[in-house]
């Protein structure tokens, strides 16, 4: 397996494993993720490959300045796996390079929000050693 | 991961800042509307970055091993020429690309690719200034009688139509043009810089990590724009067709492997530890990377035509079109879809310089049916135009026997020395192009 930093080649091939994991392709979607990452930092945002294939990716980026953490914060923000390539640690080395790659631009710390109802997600965050931290996400519904 | 950030001296950084206004005249429309595009980046600086803490250590060719030298003076005189040959190419082509993506800027349907345009033409003028800043740091006398003002001074002088690298002296017909270069003429910088970040001269190595940065952004703001035309395109639109689309990389792909130089050549910038590739290598694994564009197009297109498909399935209706030449029903006819054009053809320059080889690698006999199937192929604004008259011309030369098939390579830049967008551009020769050839964007 080999880890690589995110490219436009990968467009087509992450929206293919989003549509695997949700069941709808959304090309124009990933387009705008995508190249929201490459254009922030393309060295941080990771995909992995088996055989030249891509089988999983995960976006994010050092930010300061949110919600008032004002110290460089890698933040997490957009993972998956082909679903046919789940538990081969393929989500933990990507997790890892990029914490490596979140150190050398100076972040100590690394932040996601997660959907508790996703327990996948959350699941797979705990095992690689996050936990809850004292930011408290709020929401108002403002269709109601 | 960090970098330095350096200001050329004031009159330098005022000349380049004249060339943008004169050449880059929205570049204070893309500063006052960067946060409804860009809210969360850094506003756009002219400066150059050097990145720190990289290998120091030579990682390839005679001298793998050594430290990496820190100033030209200390190289031997042959590999310090060389590298100012492509430190200036490299700065010529930065600033030429963007001569080039300003004659259509303004014709794009669509803000968002417009915008994205302009911000890699800025960030294209970073890497001119990268370049002017290794030229103006360095002291370049033991191989060059100009001093770093007069290099300077001759590069912002140049204009389009006076390069003698192939894909720069094109002139854009249309606003596909602008995208089908960042998609295509862009990747090959991505090699050329790839490449450099191992150069044995630590100061040429140091520039490459930032401007390969913004590199994959000058991509995406190819094959973005691409792969929604492509969609429009299976959903009926009229405007950049599939057709369209397959005639511009036409146009482009063998402007993009000839970058690379001739397909045998390269050795001397390896043995010198310039670059870690021969040319041939970088051109090979630059063709499959277009391909997989194509392929990727393709697939969106089938994709659109057919919504019920999923990935896999698309992949085995792409397979038995392509592959098995299949009219597949809901989707459409092999031929409504786009291919990579086969690598002998349309050349000019290297291994298959004028090569009667059509589009899917068929050899013609006549020169005259070779050039009806070329008109068939391109957009019919470039066949109108001057490159592809000079081009037809040597073709016919070559052909007729009147003409080696080197010597007509090296006469395609020549005819640049004429004309220009400005009437009163003066035809300077821009850069040197040798068998290693190849420059980034
Ligand atoms: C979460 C996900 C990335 C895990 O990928 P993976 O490659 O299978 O994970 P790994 O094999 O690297 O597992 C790493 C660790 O996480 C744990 N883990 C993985 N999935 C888990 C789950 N569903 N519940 C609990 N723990 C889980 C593993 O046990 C493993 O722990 P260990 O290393 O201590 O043994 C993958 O399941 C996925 O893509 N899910 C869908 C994500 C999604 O919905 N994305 C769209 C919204 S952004
Ligand atoms: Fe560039
Ligand atoms: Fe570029």
């Amino acid at each position: 397996m080999k880890i690589r930093p995110v490219e436009d080649l990968d467009l087509e091939d992450i929206a293919a494993i989003d549509e695997k994991i949700g069941g709808t392709y959304r090309p124009d979607v990933w387009e705008r993720r995508i190249v929201y990452y490459i254009r922030r930092d393309p060295e941080v945002s990771l995909v992995a490959e088996i055989d030249g294939s891509v089988v999983g990716f995960l976006l994010g980026e050092v930010r300061s300045g949110e919600f008032g953490l004002e110290e460089p914060t890698g933040w997490v923000e957009v993972l998956g796996v082909d679903p046919d390539h789940r538990g081969q640690s393929i989500g933990r080395r990507l997790a890892e390079e990029m914490w490596q790659r979140f150190r050398s631009r100076g972040a100590k710390t690394v932040r996601t929000m997660v959907d508790e109802g996703m327990p996948q997600v959350s699941g797979f965050f705990r095992a690689l050693g996050f936990e809850p931290a004292p930011v408290t996400s709020l929401a108002l519904h403002l269709d109601r | 991961m960090s970098t330095t950030t350096t200001r050329l001296p004031n009159r330098f950084h005022s000349a380049v800042e004249s060339w943008r206004e004169r050449f880059l005249p929205d570049y204070q429309f893309l500063i006052d509307n960067w946060e409804k595009y860009f809210p969360k980046d850094e506003r756009f600086e002219l400066v150059a970055h050097r990145e720190c803490g990289m290998c120091g250590i030579i990682e390839c060719g005679e001298e793998e091993g050594k430290p990496k030298y820190t100033k030209a003076c200390d190289m031997k005189p042959q590999q310090a020429s060389h590298l100012l040959g492509a430190v200036k190419a490299q700065a010529s082509t930065e600033f030429g690309s963007i001569q080039q993506h300003q004659l259509t800027l303004a014709r794009a349907q669509s803000e968002q690719d417009q915008f994205w345009v302009l911000r890699m033409m800025a960030e294209e003028l970073r890497h001119g200034y990268q370049m002017l800043h290794l030229l103006l740091e360095d002291d370049w006398s033991n191989v060059s009688d100009q001093s770093g003002e007069e290099m300077v001074e001759e590069i912002l002088q140049m204009r389009t139509g006076s390069h003698t690298l192939g894909a720069f002296n094109i002139d854009f017909d249309s606003f596909v043009d602008n995208i089908v270069f960042c998609a295509l003429i862009d990747r090959v910088g991505k090699y050329q810089l790839t490449m450099q970040k191992v150069s044995a001269y630590q100061p040429m190595a140091e520039s490459m990590p930032q401007m390969l940065r913004e590199e994959a952004f000058h991509l995406a703001t190819g094959v973005v724009p691409m792969r929604r035309w492509a969609e429009e395109s299976a959903k009926g639109e009229p405007f950049v067709t599939m057709e369209i689309l397959q005639k511009h990389i036409n146009k482009w792909l063998p402007r993009g492997v000839e970058m690379f130089g001739d397909e045998r050549g390269g050795g001397t910038n390896v043995r010198y530890g310039l670059k870690p590739m021969k040319n041939g290598e970088a051109q090979s694994d630059y063709y499959d990377e277009c391909d997989k564009v194509v392929r990727d197009l393709n697939l969106r297109y089938i994709r659109a035509r057919d919504e019920k498909l999923d990935h896999k399935a698309a992949r085995e209706v792409l397979r038995r079109m392509t592959e098995g030449g299949e009219t597949v029903d809901g989707v459409g006819r092999p031929e409504d879809l786009i291919s990579t054009p086969d690598k002998r053809f349309f050349r000019r320059r290297g291994m298959h310089a004028w090569e009667l080889v059509g589009a899917d690698g068929e050899t013609f006999e006549d020169v005259e049916e070779y050039i009806r199937h070329l008109v068939r192929n391109l957009p019919e604004q470039y066949t109108a135009g001057r490159d592809f008259k000079g081009y037809i011309d040597l073709l016919r030369k070559v052909h007729a026997g009147e003409l080696d098939g080197g010597a007509a390579s090296r006469e395609m830049p020549n005819l640049r020395h004429v004309g220009g967008v400005c009437p009163c551009s003066k035809s300077v020769r821009w850069v040197q192009e040798d068998a290693n050839g190849s420059v980034a964007v």
